[in-house]
């Protein structure tokens, strides 16, 4: 057996924002992250946000595809198949970083094919070469990211921004 | 005589003077020149050798088109390998070397192979280095082979910055056309992006000096540029688009300088136009590959950026009007020209290393350069990159694009159009989308191909030596295929990828043939169009980034408790803890049967199915019955494929009637959750069954041993473990968050998984070892597991299964006799294959020697007669709790076999064994429930 502890970096600490030209990444910490599915999920939550839908405030919904939703700083809701939906607590599985200033969108340019022009109903999309949550927020973008790949997607963000200068 | 530096024109800086070394000389030149133009206008003839022969070799073309001119270039301690001189701007203090030459271009040693070109024709190697071993002559030539090498240091930095970008219209080439084209359609608002390789916009308009719409090319070039920009286009200037792809994808590579990484646009372009010019293809004729035989179109260009002339006493042979124009800015430039009409009778090079002169029939001409034009060859790479066919015009002796896709456009030289204003009509019209009548061209060629037979070495491809002989060698030898032809000759194959050598290669088959040139076709145009550094695509993904692993919540308790960690299952988890393997792992088994061991199962799958027909689901999906699972309990269960195979195990929980909890394997959590998902809307109302991947957002904390049910009781979960059955789950707090608590066991000890938000799973980590420490538990790792499980003879798919295993083989028999419900494999376990008797089966191996652990993947062969492989030892290890080696294997037969002595066979070494059963440590599981 090989120890493989030295060829892989301790995970980064996320608690410190990181910082380039133009633009800073931060993790933020929802309270609570919530995957609902239904067949009619867009009717009952119909302002749930798409690409390039601006989000405000701390409660909204992020339209993940045609029957799921992902609901941010929502009531808490019990688990399970309630009501016509699925409902599961996610609010530990995703990784939730912002990304602010003027050169925002081209740092996430560095990581997916995304343009303001080509919208989506879904903020579902693969770049960083991970899943991606990606959307607008007030004046700079959010993505949210399976929990697990946070090191790696920090670790792409830090050295696309070493590049940026 | 040959090139120098006129003291006007062109379109470099000559208020500064910079300093470079070529080939152990200094030499200067100005901001705006190449490496080539600072060269050819000092006055240096022979920059290269040719790959094969050593020939000398000067400069071709002068700018992408050139195969000759080809350097190691270093500055400031960075090198580049592999620099095409004509497009390596100059830098103050570079240093550069001719590749594939020693100790010089001007005088290679090498160059004698020369002497032997008779033995070294196209394919020699492969008739010639046969026996008795051609790997004996491999290292040679090898070594004589290749052009630049890399000097192994890696350039601190050299990282592609890598972005996608979008456009309505991506536009190729910033000549005469492209810039048309793109001031047309950013003033009609689209949004335009125009890429050109040069530094300088213009393209081919500084070759003469003709107005253009009234104005100086500068002046005009200046107004397109501000329109374009004031419109909202944009221009990337010394950007090649080197690719274009499905969907209107292009690659382009953005130029940041020497020895940085260059840029790459991953751009999307919802139409896209090629307006990249068009090349002068060289005439095939006997020494057409001395130094001083050059394009003229290049010497126009060299002229006409760069402000060098390139000879003084210049003979032109060209087939075409646009000659012309080129001659008298010559002539205006200071040189005698004397024009030839390649008619005249068959051209011969004259001279060595310096041309001296040609000959042309019964005529010579005394020259110090040769300026040859066989006609123009549209740039056509792109267009066929995207799928765009070629039409042959015999008006024009070129391929043009023909028909295309869509979002596909030409105009220009590109697209045949070689006269100016026909050109920048077509480009807008293109670029608008309107209609477009092509007028007449002025352009008049006389076709003027390689003629087979004729006499004296004539070169198609100038950098891998392949000569007209050559082609004649492959059409006789039958590769009469221009795709055969290209690959037994590497005609095309060298740096330049056939961009002077292709035409004039085809039209030499099609000669020898006798058929139209259209007939014989082109070869296969691919990207990149030009070299680009691999670096390119690599990118910021490099190091962990190539492929990196989920990481675990609890890694930094991990490396804090001294473990090592390793990938399983694209996760980085803890191998073992302490220093040192064997003895880290023996004690963790150690523990884990006489105390406990605490695992960090969070990669475990945690996929919820929910809604009114998720029972019927989920039954449909496993092998084993689900459908009468409680809520609150837990069943094993496997997943086939459809061919009945095992695709993945585990457990699955019921926790409400229309809601399940699939715990399936580490590694198989996305797998398994397309599988769901897949099956969910095929043949299921997807509206009435929903599957969340839930994995990340819990962490789990395995519990077991002895000891197990103590630490469990000390945590303040508000449940009891003590009426806690197996296989069965319960839910919890630990503090403020839920928790989940699952009885269930992978190392056949009393076992409790504890889950809970990833968030809390440091702290609970750190009671539960709190806990358990006193009484003698400890952290386990994978190895220490994998041994556990393996002494309970428990598997793990993909390790003790392979691509054949059904769970019969396993000893799971009764879901496919009595399970009536459908579900996904079944049909296949019902198969001839499936019944049949000689199927591997899952057994233990017991050996003699107690000392002797089997190696993992040793054969299981027949005793008598030739050995025939009858299963293979699939897990194998020193078991610290029976203190013996214990081994699992697929064997056929093998539940027939137990208590057989078999044979095994690794690496020439051979070895006993005892089939047993496979569980070989507590089989009636007492210690379970102990």
């Amino acid at each position: 057996m090989r120890d493989d502890s030295q060829s892989w970096a301790p995970p980064p600490d996320h608690s410190q924002p990181l910082h380039g030209a133009g633009v800073t990444v931060t993790r933020i910490l929802p309270v609570r992250q919530t995957l609902i599915s239904a067949p009619d999920i867009l009717t009952r939550q119909p302002a749930a946000l798409g690409w390039p839908d601006v989000a405000t405030g701390d409660r909204y919904s992020l339209c993940l595809r045609r029957d799921r939703v992902l609901e941010i700083n929502g009531p808490e809701r019990a688990a399970g198949w309630h009501d016509g939906q699925a409902i599961s607590d996610i609010t530990d599985g995703l990784i939730v970083f912002e990304i602010a200033g003027a050169a925002a969108l081209a740092l996430i340019q560095r990581g997916t094919e995304i343009s303001e022009r080509q919208p989506s109903r879904s903020v579902q999309r693969l770049g960083f070469g991970t899943e991606l949550m990606l959307y607008r927020w007030e004046d700079r973008l959010r993505l949210h990211a399976p929990r697990a790949d946070g090191p790696a997607l920090w670790h792409r963000l830090k050295a696309h921004l070493d590049l940026m200068g | 005589m040959s090139g120098r530096r006129l003291s006007q024109g062109g379109l470099i800086d000559r208020s500064r003077l910079l300093r470079f070394r070529f080939d152990g000389r200094d030499f200067t030149g100005h901001p705006g020149d190449t490496l080539a133009s600072a060269l050819l206008a000092s006055g240096v003839r022979v920059m290269g050798r040719s790959f094969k022969y050593h020939r000398p070799r000067g400069l071709w073309g002068a700018w992408f088109d050139d195969p000759n001119a080809v350097f190691n270039v270093r500055l400031r301690g960075d090198e580049l390998p592999n620099c095409p001189a004509t497009t390596t701007a100059l830098v103050d203090g570079m240093q550069a070397r001719a590749v594939n030459a020693w100790p010089n271009a001007e005088n290679d040693l090498k160059g004698g192979l020369d002497l032997f070109h008779r033995w070294l024709g196209a394919g020699f190697y492969y008739k010639t280095f046969m026996w008795p071993d051609w790997h004996l002559f491999e290292p040679s030539i090898r070594k004589m082979a290749g052009l630049g090498a890399v000097d192994g240091k890696a350039i601190d930095g050299y990282v592609a910055d890598q972005l996608h970008d979008d456009c309505d219209l991506l536009v190729a080439g910033g000549g005469a056309a492209g810039l048309a084209a793109a001031r047309a359609a950013a003033e009609a608002g689209y949004s335009v992006v125009l890429a050109d390789d040069h530094p300088t916009l213009g393209g081919s308009l500084y070759q003469g000096d003709e107005p253009i719409e009234g104005e100086e090319p500068q002046a005009w070039v200046a107004a397109q540029v501000a329109a374009i920009r004031a419109a909202g286009g944009r221009i990337l200037t010394s950007t090649t688009v080197f690719g274009l792809y499905d969907h209107g994808l292009a690659a382009l590579a953005e130029d940041r300088g020497f020895a940085r990484a260059p840029r790459l646009w991953r751009l999307r372009a919802r139409r896209t136009l090629v307006a990249t010019g068009a090349m002068d293809r060289p005439i095939t004729f006997a020494d057409n590959d001395r130094p001083g035989v050059m394009s003229l179109q290049g010497a126009a260009e060299f002229l006409g950026r760069y402000g060098v002339l390139a000879g003084q006493r210049i003979a032109v042979l060209s087939n075409n009007s646009h000659s012309a124009p080129i001659v008298a800015r010559l002539r205006a430039a200071g040189a005698e020209v004397i024009e030839a009409d390649p008619a005249e009778g068959a051209p011969r090079a004259l001279g060595g290393k310096r041309l001296s002169g040609v000959q042309i029939g019964a005529r010579k001409i005394d020259c110090d350069t040769l300026l040859v034009s066989g006609g123009l060859t549209p740039t056509v790479h792109l267009w066929r990159h995207a799928g765009g066919k070629l039409d042959w015009s015999a008006e024009k002796a070129a391929f043009v694009p023909g028909a295309g896709p869509d979002h596909m456009l030409a105009a220009g030289a590109a697209n045949g159009t070689f006269d100016l204003d026909p050109a920048l009509a077509e480009a807008r019209a293109a670029a608008l989308g309107t209609p477009h009548a092509t007028g007449a061209s002025g352009y008049r060629v006389r076709p003027l191909w390689p003629q087979p037979g004729s006499k004296g070495r004539q070169w198609i491809d100038f950098q891998h030596d392949v000569t007209l002989k050559d082609v004649e060698l492959a059409a006789r030898e039958n590769y009469v295929s221009v795709e055969h032809l290209k690959r037994y000759t590497t005609l095309g194959m060298a740096a330049d990828q056939g961009k002077t050598a292709n035409m004039a290669g085809l039209a030499a088959m099609a000669a020898i043939q006798g058929r139209p040139i259209p007939e014989v076709g082109t070869t296969t145009f691919r990207p990149p169009f030009v070299p680009v550094p691999m670096e390119l695509y690599h990118g910021t993904r490099r190091g962990q980034a190539v492929n990196p692993l989920k990481r675990l919540e609890l890694e930094p308790q991990h490396r804090a408790a001294g473990a090592a960690m390793g990938e399983y299952g694209g996760w980085l988890r803890p191998a073992w803890y302490g220093p040192e393997d064997q003895s880290a792992i023996t004690a963790e088994v150690q523990a884990a049967r006489q105390a406990a061991g605490v695992f960090d199962g969070s990669p475990l799958g945690k996929i919820e199915v929910m809604g009114p027909d998720a029972a019927a689901f989920v039954n449909f999906i496993y092998y084993n019955t689900i459908a009468t699972l409680e809520p609150g309990h837990i069943r094993y269960g496997f997943m086939l494929r459809e061919n009945g195979l095992i695709f993945d195990d585990g457990v699955i929980a019921r926790l409400a009637e229309d809601r399940f909890l699939i715990s399936c394997s580490s590694s198989h959590v996305a797998g398994v959750e397309a599988m769901l998902e897949s099956w969910r809307q095929d043949g299921n109302d997807p509206d009435r069954i929903f599957v969340h991947d839930t994995t990340q957002h819990w962490a789990t904390i395995t519990v077991t041993g002895p000891q197990a049910r103590a630490i469990v009781a000390a945590l303040d979960t508000g449940a009891d473990p003590a009426t806690l059955a197996h296989m069965t789950l319960t839910e919890g707090r630990f503090g403020d968050s839920p928790l989940r608590i699952a009885r269930v066991s992978f190392t056949g000890d009393a076992s409790f998984e504890l889950s809970v938000p990833a968030s809390r799973a440091a702290d609970l980590w750190q009671a539960v070892l709190a806990a358990g420490t006193p009484l003698g538990a400890r952290p386990i790792g994978l190895e220490a597991m994998s041994v556990l499980r393996a002494e309970k003879g428990f598997i793990m798919v993909g390790k003790d299964t392979d691509g054949e295993t059904m769970p019969h083989d396993l000893g799971f028999d009764v879901p496919r006799r009595k399970k009536k419900a459908a579900f996904v494999g079944d049909r296949a376990l019902q198969t001839e294959a499936a019944n049949a008797a000689d199927r591997r089966q899952l057994v233990g191996l017991r050996v003699a020697d107690s000392g002797t652990v089997l190696p993992t993947g040793a054969h299981i062969v027949t005793g008598d007669g030739p050995q025939r492989s009858i299963g293979f030892v699939t897990s194998s290890y020193f078991s610290p709790t029976l203190d013996r080696p214990i081994a699992l294997a697929l064997l056929e037969s093998g539940q027939q076999r137990i208590g057989d002595r078999v044979q095994l066979r690794h690496l020439g070494q051979s070895l006993s064994a005892t089939v047993t059963a496979p569980c070989a440590l507590d089989p009636e599981g007492e210690r379970l429930n102990a």
